[in-house]
């Protein structure tokens, strides 16, 4: 019983601790600007969400983290080291790389893990213990000793994930797990990854599925066109997208127009056309208001509800939103 | 000096690698020792036709044609291999997508490039002397055994200047995404003014005074000079005198331009790209 508060204390600490600092980065391809004056700082102990569309730099600042492209300007500290080749530093970084083709294919699952293993400084029973130890973990026990030429890409993702456990990292950068994988395998790998986050390593988890963020992240950054469009939590990323929406539809023996249902409800919503469709509207709840009590004063204005659906995950309005594409 | 040995026990992670690699591909494994084994047979047979007379002496001995291009035909096989295999080593990882991943593990680029090419170092000079043997058994060569020993250190000297010329090579492929032409060019160069099929003396002057400067025809000489001439290790130590410093300068050239290309890819951020 005496435990949990300690254990609480240790969370606190370490998600207080930052591990992963960057200040003002940038990184140029040529006239492209991949990352534009990018802060951020991801502390121990915390699951940290990358967030953002395709090119919006989620990649490059993974790269630059890991010390594959050096930085155009600015700084990228990771375990108080600038991020670079520093072979000390990528002993305890952990990098799951987005693309698939990361392996030898004419090896094994088991051989490729033991070579890698091998280059952490583990002897070869040591690398061939761990190697076997981490397939299990990631449900490639079976095949470990197919070559990779058969795997499907799932399973390379998979394998690349134990690759990067290799070396009990104390920095798990992890660029699109989930991709190619079935919904129990990224759940599997999420809940490895949180694992890791427990037992006090800094994640950085770059992905463009909004809803995997949800009780998942600690914190979440969101790129966009190589800037960082918002930072905060999970919760205040899903605030930043408006109150709670839903489309309603309203029945043929509604007599009342919108403009009047919206009257009606006052302090407790707005309700406005959703898309042009005359039976659907979108009722934005007000602050602290209830979709019953909205719903409520709507029909006691004489409005016939025949339907009520989210408009959007919370997360998903707010991601478009500070992205600028819902205003696009 | 810890962190050398530290990465030095990474190479046999390398070699494995390699040899499991190879293994993998036994059809093309067996098919380039036919290669050479058909080579060797050949050379066997245009032998009766060549005049010893017209053939250099190497200690008072007259070099009969088979010892002499089989000394050639083996030392251009091993430099051809390895240029070709350290030049197109990191190349072969960028294209297959595993340069990232050895370059994101805790190893330095330096491990990285002399493991990626360690087995070829260790396989090649040993699979040719393999066969070596093998043609001497069935063939019949004619070598004098107290030129083995002398012969393998000029190897050893003489392997670190293929390994230079290699990086060279690899550091200009990293940088322009090709360089199989000058690859082609620098091995037919190298080839042409060795003497490994024919004595530079049949070369025109000019050409064969910038020959007896080449290192490859150096280490066949000196090759020649302690297997068909039995000159011991005194016959060798003049080339040998040439070969270490060019070697060395080769490494080092080789290592420093390899480094500088993988830096610019690094801050280019292109080190994926291929």
């Amino acid at each position: 019983m005496t435990a949990a508060p300690a254990a609480l204390s240790l969370a606190s600490t370490l998600q207080t601790t930052p591990i992963v600092e960057v200040e003002g980065l940038d990184r140029d391809f040529g006239a492209v600007k991949a990352l534009r004056g990018v802060d951020m700082e991801v502390a121990a102990g915390e699951v940290h969400a990358l967030l953002g569309p395709n090119g919006a730099g989620k990649t490059t600042l993974m790269r630059v983290l890991c010390g594959l492209v050096a930085p155009s300007a600015g700084s990228a500290y990771v375990l108080d080291t600038r991020a670079g080749h520093a072979r000390e530093l990528r002993e305890r970084v952990g990098f799951v790389p987005s693309g698939d083709r990361s392996f030898y294919l004419r090896l094994s699952g088991l051989e490729n893990l033991v070579f890698f293993g091998r280059l952490h400084g583990l002897r070869k029973r040591a690398a061939t213990a761990r190697a076997a130890e981490l397939l299990a973990s990631v449900g490639l026990a079976d095949v470990a000793r197919r070559p990779i030429s058969t795997y499907s890409h799932g399973m390379q993702k998979r394998l690349s994930f134990a690759r990067a456990l290799l070396g009990e990292p104390a920095v798990l950068l992890v660029d699109e797990a989930t991709h190619d994988l079935d919904p129990v395998a990224a759940q599997q790998v999420r809940a490895m990854t949180r694992e890791r986050a427990e037992a006090g390593a800094a994640v950085l988890w770059a992905t463009q599925r909004i809803e995997e963020v949800v009780a998942f992240a600690d914190r979440v950054t969101v790129l966009d066109r190589g800037a960082v469009a918002f930072a905060g939590t999970v919760a205040e990323l899903a605030a930043a997208g408006g109150g709670d929406r839903h489309v309603i539809r309203l029945g043929a023996a509604t007599q009342q127009s919108l403009a009047e249902l919206d009257r009606a409800l006052g302090a407790l919503g707005r309700l406005q056309p959703h898309r042009g469709d005359r039976a659907d509207a979108l009722l934005a709840l007000g602050p602290g208001v209830t979709l019953g009590a909205a719903l409520a004063a709507l029909v006691a204005a004489g409005a016939e509800i025949v339907g009520c659906r989210d408009e959007r995950p919370p997360i998903e309005r707010a991601f478009l939103s500070v992205t600028g594409v819902e205003a696009a | 000096m810890t962190a050398l040995v530290a990465e030095a026990r990474k190479i046999p992670a390398f070699v494995r690698r390699d040899w499991l690699v190879l293994l993998s591909y036994r059809a093309a494994f067996v098919s380039d020792l036919l290669f050479i084994g058909v080579q060797a047979l050949m050379f066997g047979f245009v032998a009766k036709l060549v005049d010893p007379d017209v053939l250099p002496s190497y200690g008072g001995t007259h070099a009969g044609y088979f010892e002499f291009v089989m000394i050639g035909v083996l030392i251009s096989t091993v430099s051809g291999l390895l240029l070709q295999r350290v030049s197109t080593a990191v190349r072969q990882e960028q294209m297959i997508g595993t340069l990232e991943p050895l370059l994101t593990s805790p190893v330095s680029p330096t491990t990285v490039q002399a493991g990626s090419i360690a087995f070829d170092l260790l396989f090649i000079p040993i699979r040719m002397a393999a066969l070596l043997l093998a043609v001497s058994l069935t063939l019949g060569l004619n070598y004098d055994a107290s030129g083995i020993a002398p012969s393998v250190l000029l190897l050893v000297v003489f392997l670190p200047f293929v390994w230079g010329l290699g990086l060279v090579t690899a550091a200009t492929i990293l940088t322009f995404r090709r360089g199989t032409g000058l690859l082609g060019v620098t091995m037919s160069v190298l080839g042409l003014v060795s003497g490994a099929f024919f004595p530079l003396t049949l070369l025109p002057d000019w050409i064969a005074r910038v020959a007896a400067a080449n290192p490859v025809a150096i280490v066949m000489e000196a090759t020649r000079a302690a297997l068909i001439g039995g000159t011991g290790w005194d016959g060798i130590a003049g080339h040998l005198l040439i070969l270490v410093p060019v070697s060395g300068a080769a490494l080092f050239a080789g290592v420093s331009a390899f480094r500088a290309a993988l830096a610019r890819e690094h801050r280019r951020g292109t080190l994926g790209l291929y």
